[in-house]
């Protein structure tokens, strides 16, 4: 399947200069580059839709998007996890109304065409009004993404058939990821529940914000650290410790002190148990990554997922309009922590990055204010700057990816801007660039899991 | 399918008299008009120190679904607050570094369908009531938050306090951008 839209030849280059460090606000306002990105981003990339942990029985659940695409994901009886659009093939009505929940089929609420939990068509009402030759069952069932795959425990899918397997899109993101997924035996699951919100704002400023924007942290949520932490200020950003890591748009900027986030949560019992672990975190990931983990920092997966390692608030910003996102936020957590640890988890995310957290009060507030003075039409000609520490860029034996030093960086940003450049530029996936050239060579320099979807 | 476990409130019992329930409606009025004005330490003095004051976050979900997604504490939620959480978050706005909160959100509570009545303890009350809270910011933001709350008072000498309050906000996805209110 290939979903293009019709004779449009867009320069995308010309609103941006990574090189130079700037950006055209007009990709975060108008309505054409995000009907392009509909198309060029979310049709074509592998896009986060559920965690295994919410699909743990056959016929669970749930329903999402894949940029404004409406699909359902659910569990099949042998394990695996299959995705398909939302929408009836007779007349397109939705078939499932439902955030969540287990069935047994999709029954259209408008004439009644029946689906299994895999999508294909089982039957109709008052089936005898089709013919033979009316209808193949076969080939109206519900439409299947291309490609379903996971990486310990996030279950991806993507509309294009071509292009990377999602161990390459993710590719040395996976050294990353794993201090996230897959830091104690188990793995990790979500809290049960999803809280959603409505921003004003373009999806883009939710991801560049916690894909490097560590430099908002300190001021902008000055007032929330204080009141998490009994009147304590943002702990010093150590600038020549700390670091902004891009790779092909994924990010992760962090320090490697290794508490300020768990600091930030204000728990201390959650704190206690990071530092129990940290011994056997260090054994399984190394020295490096024990220490990155729980230090103040923050990540988003190319094109819409990020979330707070050691904060454990895990997130997506859907699309809905160049001026307008849903988040969607979960809690994050290792299936092996005990409840208390998971409650208090729960409990601290919710207080500082629930809709009424000290931290994300102020934080929706600026990006759609960033977004909506773009209705001006001399503002939105005016670049933004994104210069921040363009020079800092090291090699490191370690720390695979494009790497800055000093998480005061707008470097992971310019990664997130120049993978969206490739894309939108791209006709075919496969021709991007690696950014830059992958140093893993397997699933087993990660940590491999096995039973990936396995019930 | 009058099956409809996502919001069903406890069992009615029997009514308080006519003085207590005048009294307590007067109690929930005056704590609207408290957060109205940003009057968070007089708030705070109305609220129990064993306080539960909770907002559980709603998912659509289908009759037939058992999932309880109202009593289950461990379940995300909007508030799931002690009274020493609720003083955390107020005091985010003590910091003087609140830059949102500045200019002030005005605010306007409706509080209605109040309704009293004795529960097993003596000297609490259970009181039912439905909200409409009014927010509006700057040139022409605005949004409404509708649902209703289930709460239990406490008698604390000649005032009351509150123990308990669920409160349940009709939105699947939260129509704003973000929840600088208590309701
Ligand atoms: S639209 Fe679904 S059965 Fe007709
Ligand atoms: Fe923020």
């Amino acid at each position: 399947m290939r979903i293009e839209r019709m004779g449009r030849e867009p320069e995308f280059s010309q609103y941006m200069d990574l090189k130079e460090g700037w950006l055209d606000r007009r990709i975060f306002s108008d309505a054409e580059i995000y009907e392009e990105e509909l198309y060029r981003i979310f049709a074509r990339s592998w896009l986060f839709v559920a965690h295994e942990s919410q699909l743990p029985k056959a016929g669970d659940f749930l329903t999402t998007h894949m940029g404004e695409d409406g699909v359902i994901v659910a569990r099949q009886p042998d394990g695996s996890i299959k995705v398909f659009l939302n929408s009836c093939p007779h007349r397109g009505n939705k078939v499932c109304f439902a955030d969540a929940g287990n069935t047994r089929r999709f029954v259209c609420n408008y004439h009644g065409w029946a689906f299994d939990t895999g999508g294909e068509l089982k039957g109709m009402h008052e089936e005898y009004c089709y013919d033979e030759i009316d209808i193949d069952r076969k080939k109206n069932g519900l439409k299947q993404v291309a490609r379903v795959a996971g990486y310990k425990g996030l279950v991806f899918a993507t509309f294009a058939e071509d292009g990377p397997s999602l161990d390459a899109w993710l590719g040395d993101f996976r050294w990353y990821l794993d201090m996230l997924l897959d830091n104690e035996d188990g793995g990790t699951e979500l809290i049960g529940g999803c809280i959603k919100s409505v921003i004003n704002a373009n999806w883009k400023f939710g991801v560049e914000n916690f894909i490097g924007d560590a430099y908002h942290a300190g001021w902008t949520h000055d007032s929330g650290c204080r009141s998490m932490n009994n009147g304590e200020p943002f702990p010093p950003v150590d600038m020549e410790n700390s670091y902004h890591a891009s790779v092909n748009g994924h990010g992760w900027e962090f320090g490697t002190e290794g508490v300020g986030d768990l600091f930030l949560l204000g728990r201390p019992k959650v704190m206690e148990y990071y530092e129990r672990i940290r011994p056997k975190m260090a054994q399984r990931l190394g020295e490096m990554r024990s220490q990155i983990f729980g230090s103040v920092a923050s990540a988003s997966i190319f094109p819409n997922v990020s979330f707070l390692p050691g904060i454990s608030t895990f997130r997506q910003w859907q699309p809905k309009g160049p001026m307008e996102f849903e988040l969607k936020t979960w809690v994050i957590v290792n299936k092996s922590m005990p409840d208390d640890i998971k409650d208090e988890i729960t409990k601290g995310v919710m207080q500082t990055f629930g809709p009424g957290g000290t931290f994300e009060m102020d934080d929706g507030e600026n990006w759609s204010n960033c977004t909506t003075v773009n209705r001006g039409v001399v503002t939105r000609h005016e670049r933004l700057h994104y210069r921040c520490g363009i020079s800092r860029q090291i090699e490191h034996d370690t720390l695979p990816g494009i790497v800055y030093r000093g998480q005061y960086n707008d470097a992971n940003q310019r990664g997130f801007y120049q993978r969206w450049l490739d894309m939108m530029e791209a006709d075919k996936l496969d021709a991007m660039p690696e950014r830059p050239e992958p140093r893993l060579t397997g699933v087993s320099e990660t940590r491999d899991v096995p039973g990936l979807f396995a019930l | 399918m009058t099956k409809n476990a996502t919001f069903e409130r406890p069992q009615t019992g029997q009514s308080a008299s006519l003085e207590l329930t005048h009294a307590l409606t007067q109690t929930v009025y005056r704590e609207a008009r408290m957060l109205d004005d940003e009057n968070y330490v007089g708030w705070v003095k109305m609220l129990a120190d064993d306080l539960l004051y909770h907002m559980p976050g709603i998912e659509t979900r289908y009759r037939r679904d058992k999932t309880d997604q109202v009593n289950d504490l461990t379940r995300m939620a909007y508030y799931n607050d002690n009274l020493e959480e609720i003083k955390k978050r107020l005091s985010r706005l003590e910091t003087g570094t609140a830059w949102s909160e500045d200019p002030a959100t005005r605010y306007t509570h409706i509080i209605t369908n109040v309704e009293v009545e004795m529960t097993e303890k003596e000297g609490e009350y259970q009181v039912f009531s439905n909200f409409y809270a009014y927010r509006n910011r700057n040139e022409r933001e605005e949004d409404s938050l509708i649902g209703n709350r289930v709460d239990i008072w406490r008698e604390a000498g000649a005032a009351f306090q509150l123990v308990k309050r669920r409160i349940i906000l009709k939105h699947n996805v939260l129509l704003s951008k973000n929840l600088n209110i208590f309701l």
